[in-house]
């Protein structure tokens, strides 16, 4: 971790209608920090990293990203967005594969539409991705055949061909049966020791203490509490964040933690 | 069945005629129809509002009297189109309002998971239509647009009312000649039986290609 900020959040508010997902959310992420966002369903974690590459709008505030500036209800020009969204990887809890192309075309389409970068070239880089991930036999074949677990690596291959400083993970793991949690926390893992820079959104507390240098926990629509990642999981200083870690270190008495224990939605 | 090998190639050629008129009405309505999707998606309220009036207008109105307003209505402002102009102009427009919708239906179908997969990574709106939302509407769109060819080819047939020289005109012509409607009725059936199991068959195996990946 180092002192430069890369995502700087200031009084961010975002709303559907009347309604408020959240308020007055402020959070400076710096290089190579990896930052992971937990608290209760509905609370506007996932929308909250979407505003980082503004896949959502907001109304109010500030979302600063490796020099790109947004604004609260301010339409980006289209060039600016797609210049930073190129420099900002996301992975989807959906994974969002495109089934039509295969895993390798997949993973290349981004480096040589975007980048405007050789295809030879794009293509060895994507094939040293698969093999870091233990995917190469599945380079020709295409997403439906593959597992979730497998379907959510390549889906990180696919950020990471773009060669990204920034990567936003959105519960990359709630739609994955139990068992195929581990290769993709495994993963995720890998890349925060190399130093990549993560906003992760995730309901695995045990790898967020384990991997995150920083826990947010979001709650009544704001950040309830923020700190390094032990401290803010084994002794929260405020009582939202007590009452959410309470059930979900719980599971059996709250629904949060009863989606987990179904392994999945 | 002497009538019938008298008839025989008078029918074949009217098929020819209708085989050719589908395909370059087909072929002409499906690019306007994209066009015509993607104005009423994506277009604003002012051109997306027009074409969902066209659609309206072409849905709404029975077959041969936008066939009749075309060929006989116009004559009366000077506009004075031959049969197979008038029939061209006809089957274009009655199929670019029914393409528009299947366009856009197939569109609307791909999840909106794609279109942020596809923005997340930087790609413009052109790339994302391109390279990720046609080919997956596309595959969507194959039975519905099976049906349309099929549907364009029926349509053929009231184009013997301009008098454009199709099966059922060769058909007509020889039932009133012959007087024996059920020999050739029959072998106008088998001829377009036979066109609509081809464009049948063609749909079902592209449908199969596509299912590699589904």
């Amino acid at each position: 971790m180092s002192n430069d900020v890369v995502v700087d959040i200031k009084g961010l508010a975002k709303h559907f209608g009347d309604r408020v997902v959240f308020d007055n959310v402020s959070l400076a992420v710096h290089k190579s920090e990896v930052v992971a966002i937990i608290g209760p369903s509905g609370v506007g974690k996932s929308t909250l990293i979407r505003c980082v590459n503004h896949l959502h709008p907001f109304n109010a505030g500030t979302i600063d990203v490796l020099g790109y500036h947004l604004q609260g209800d301010v339409a980006p020009s289209k060039p600016m967005l797609r210049e930073l969204r190129s420099r900002v990887g996301m992975v989807f809890q959906t994974f969002n594969l495109f089934p039509h192309l295969t895993v390798l075309d997949n993973i290349i389409l981004g480096p040589i539409e975007v980048k405007r970068l050789p295809r030879a070239q794009v293509t060895e880089r994507a094939m040293d991705l698969l093999a870091m991930m233990g995917l190469q036999q599945r380079a020709q074949m295409y997403p439906k055949r593959l597992s979730g677990g497998e379907q959510q690596r390549v889906a990180i291959c696919r950020a990471l061909a773009m060669e990204p400083e920034i990567m936003l993970f959105d519960e990359p793991t709630s739609m994955l049966d139990p068992e195929l949690v581990g290769e993709v926390l495994e993963a995720i893992r890998r890349l925060a020791k190399q130093g990549m820079t993560m906003l992760l959104v995730t309901h695995e507390m045990m790898f967020a203490k384990d991997v995150a240098d920083t826990v947010v926990v979001m709650a009544d629509h704001t950040v309830a509490e923020r700190g390094p990642a032990r401290q803010v999981l084994e002794s929260p200083q405020t009582e939202r964040a007590r009452a959410f870690l309470r059930r979900v270190l719980n599971p059996g008495l709250s629904s949060d933690g009863a989606r987990r224990q179904r392994g999945g939605v | 069945m002497h009538v019938a090998s008298l008839y025989a190639s008078a029918i074949a050629s009217g098929a020819l005629k209708d085989v050719g008129l589908t395909i370059v009405s087909s072929l002409i309505a499906l690019l306007l129809g994209i066009a015509g999707a993607l104005a009423r998606l994506y277009g604003g309220s002012v051109i997306g509002g027009l074409v969902y009036w066209y659609v309206e207008l072409i849905r709404g109105l029975p077959a041969i009297l936008q066939l009749f307003i075309i060929f006989f209505g116009l004559t009366q402002f000077g506009i004075d189109l031959s049969p197979v102009a008038a029939s061209v102009l006809w089957l274009v427009a009655y199929g670019t309002g029914y393409a528009v919708e299947i366009f856009r239906a197939g569109i609307m179908e791909v999840p909106t998971g794609q279109r942020e997969a596809a923005d997340a990574l930087g790609l413009s709106s052109l790339k994302i239509l391109q390279k990720i939302i046609v080919p997956q509407a596309w595959v969507g769109m194959l039975p519905n647009l099976t049906s349309f060819l099929v549907l364009q080819l029926k349509n053929t047939t009231l184009l013997y009312l301009v008098g454009y020289a199709d099966i059922m005109y060769q058909a007509r012509l020889g039932a009133d000649a012959t007087e024996q409607p059920g020999i050739l009725y029959l072998m106008a059936a088998l001829a377009y039986l036979v066109i609509a199991l081809v464009i049948a068959v063609a749909g079902l195996r592209m449908e199969r290609r596509a299912a590699l990946y589904r």
